[in-house]
């Protein structure tokens, strides 16, 4: 038996998981500091400025993020083909027997592996497109509180949040939302990676996966 | 004339001076620029004065109170010398059948032409009976002054978003004046209780320029509601240097510290109460120790209490006790780290039981 190699992550694909992991990560150390501070609170003459420079860190990683997300939309209509947005979500016959499937295989029913698809299996997918989604939120929540007094943020914020404490609090709840993603996603891709030869985590690193194909 | 005691009693009456400090203040809270400060007053003194009905609801006369008894003389003397006050159940002489015969005076006389202040919240529910004056129900006094006046001004928060009586459960329906009036123009001027400045402010821009002043998204005019309390705060390089009270009455809140762990809802709060203050001494609930409760906001006291934490508390269905966000955040984080946990058991039994089930078992 010998492995095929694919190419199947664009560069702008692995650059945006990364720079979502890592801002990610960044944003919610920062949050939960602009939350509870947790730094001494009575130091004076230190000319550290730590909330200043957790925002700037918060507002820095933002822009980060919001660019991330910005480009997966654009790969979801202009990537290849298992970047695409109908790739991933059951829409068609294809992939919604690939959603049972993976179900089966994840509660231990199945050991079927989808070979023709090179792409994320379709309850992945569909989490991705759900994670972008709010993100989404997430962003319009940030800069609504980011920038008060435009005109065009609050337009947005308070016709979903109602006030910025609305907008706070549902900031606040989202971030463990991304924090949940995290852990189930990483558990899962090593999962995966364990069960099947495609090689998954080099994947986001390298942008290939393997298929084995038998040699007659 | 002779130093007598009676001569050293203030006038009573608005003299120039008093008169032209007053606009002053308006012109400065209305961010206008000086050279404006002359049309102001001439549009103060010259200009019909124009005829005011002011509805009490659902309120506490709180924010009446504030503005007339207000210890800046100039201003509360302002207001009665720059509009003519002809109906106002608090401070009105005439009472009973007369009252309402002035109320209607007014509006047959000067329809299209008056403004209408409201101050409180109307009912809505059970066909409004929950407030009544002279028989009628709030909702029938608002439906019929309203298309009459030239604008409304709802004063206070009550007025504006229903206040404490639309807190949650809400028992009386009740709602602000923008959820009841279209095709006549409302603006706010929210605050429990708002700032007198804000509501003369908005009077004497509509008296100078004939129009109401611009307004944010919520129907609230920029000048005075344009900005965070929290971006114009006395004690925001304490928060930037991340130094607060943690309690109240330790050293942090002794040392004047940011409030923001106490509570502060200043970052989510538009108004300016830390430029405009209060009374005659310049305080506001900050400079004095306490958080800002957030009274200018839609539903405050739906979503900025608890006023001691940072954030409302979460109802999660199912799970009484937890209230906390990070503790409800941390309890759901441990659930799924156990499903994860066993998830990865089961798939280790299994293998050690099937063997690896993996493609490339050979
Ligand atoms: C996954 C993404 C993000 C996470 C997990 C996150 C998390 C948080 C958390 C937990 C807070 C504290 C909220 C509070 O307790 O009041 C916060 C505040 C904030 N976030 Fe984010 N955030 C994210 C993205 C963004 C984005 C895209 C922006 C856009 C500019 C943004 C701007 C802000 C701002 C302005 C604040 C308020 C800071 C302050 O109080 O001065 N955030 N964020
Ligand atoms: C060490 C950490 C991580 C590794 C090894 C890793 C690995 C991977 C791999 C292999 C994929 C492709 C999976 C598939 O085909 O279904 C992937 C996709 C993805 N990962 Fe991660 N990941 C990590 C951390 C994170 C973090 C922290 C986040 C964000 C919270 C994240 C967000 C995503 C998203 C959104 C995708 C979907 C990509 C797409 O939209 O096509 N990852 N990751
Ligand atoms: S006291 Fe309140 S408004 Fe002032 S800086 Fe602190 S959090 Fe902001």
């Amino acid at each position: 038996m010998i492995y095929e190699k694919h190419y199947v992550w664009s560069i702008l694909l692995r650059l945006y998981h990364w720079a979502m992991a890592g801002s990610i990560v960044a944003l919610s150390v920062t949050g939960f500091y602009i939350f509870s501070p947790w730094t001494l609170t009575n130091l004076e003459g230190t000319g550290l400025f730590p909330m200043m420079t957790m925002r700037y860190i918060h507002i820095l990683a933002a822009y980060l993020f919001t660019g991330a997300i910005v480009a997966r939309c654009f790969l979801f209509i202009f990537g290849n083909r298992q970047e695409r947005v109908w790739d991933v979500l059951p829409i068609s016959a294809r992939n919604i027997k690939n959603l049972i499937d993976t179900l089966g295989a994840y509660m231990y029913l199945t050991d079927h592996h989808d070979e023709d698809r090179l792409g994320h299996n379709v309850l992945a997918g569909m989490t991705y497109v759900t994670t972008i989604f709010v993100g989404f939120i997430q962003i319009i929540a940030g800069f609504y509180l980011w920038l008060p007094e435009s005109a065009f943020w609050q337009q947005f914020g308070n016709a979903i949040f109602g006030t910025q404490q609305y907008g706070r609090f549902i900031h606040h709840i989202l971030m463990w939302y991304f924090i949940l993603f995290a852990m189930v996603h990483i558990y899962l891709v090593i999962w995966n990676d364990l069960k099947n030869p495609d090689g998954l985590v080099s994947s986001i690193f390298t942008g290939n996966k393997f298929r084995h194909r038998e040699v007659k | 004339m002779t130093d007598t005691p009676e001569s050293k009693i203030p006038d009573p009456q608005l003299n120039r001076r008093s008169f032209l400090k007053g606009c002053t203040a308006v012109a400065a809270a209305l961010g206008i620029s000086e050279a404006m400060i002359p049309k102001l007053v001439e549009a103060a003194t010259t200009a019909q004065r124009p005829p005011v009905v002011w509805l009490h609801f659902q309120e506490c006369t709180g924010c009446t109170e504030s503005l007339l008894r207000a210890s800046h003389p100039d201003i509360a003397r302002l207001i009665l010398d720059v509009i003519s006050l002809d109906y106002h159940e608090t401070i009105m002489a005439p009472s009973g059948h007369q009252a309402e015969k002035s109320l209607h005076d007014t509006l047959d006389k000067y329809a299209g032409k008056f403004l209408c202040v409201v101050e409180g919240a109307i009912p809505t529910k059970d066909k409004g009976i929950y407030c009544k004056i002279a028989g009628r129900t709030a909702m029938d006094i608002l439906a019929e002054v309203a298309p009459k006046a030239a604008a409304i001004i709802a004063i206070g928060s009550c007025a504006a978003y229903g206040g404490i009586q639309a807190a949650s459960p809400n028992p009386t329906g009740a709602v602000g004046v923008q959820d009841l009036v279209s095709g006549t123009p409302v603006i706010n001027i929210p605050g429990c209780p708002p700032n007198p400045i804000s509501f003369m402010g908005t009077v004497l821009h509509y008296l100078t320029f004939k129009r109401l002043p611009v307004c944010d998204n919520l129907g609230r005019p920029l000048f005075a509601y344009g900005r965070r309390i929290h971006d114009h705060c006395e004690r925001r390089a304490h928060f930037d240097e991340g130094r607060f009270a943690e309690q109240f009455g330790d050293y942090g809140h002794r040392n004047g510290y940011c409030l923001y762990k106490v509570g502060c809802k200043g970052p989510s709060t538009f108004s300016n109460c830390p430029s405009a203050r209060f009374n005659d001494v310049d305080v506001w609930p900050v400079s004095v120790g306490h958080g800002c409760v957030g009274c200018t906001e839609p539903n405050f006291w739906d979503t900025m209490t608890p006023f001691y934490e940072r954030l409302p508390n979460v109802n999660i269905p199912g799970i009484a006790g937890i209230t906390n966000i990070d503790k409800a955040g941390k309890t759901i984080l441990g659930v799924a780290a156990a499903a994860v946990g066993i998830h990865a058991a089961v798939g280790i039994g299994k293998k050690m039981v099937k063997g690896c089930g993996c493609k490339d078992d050979k």
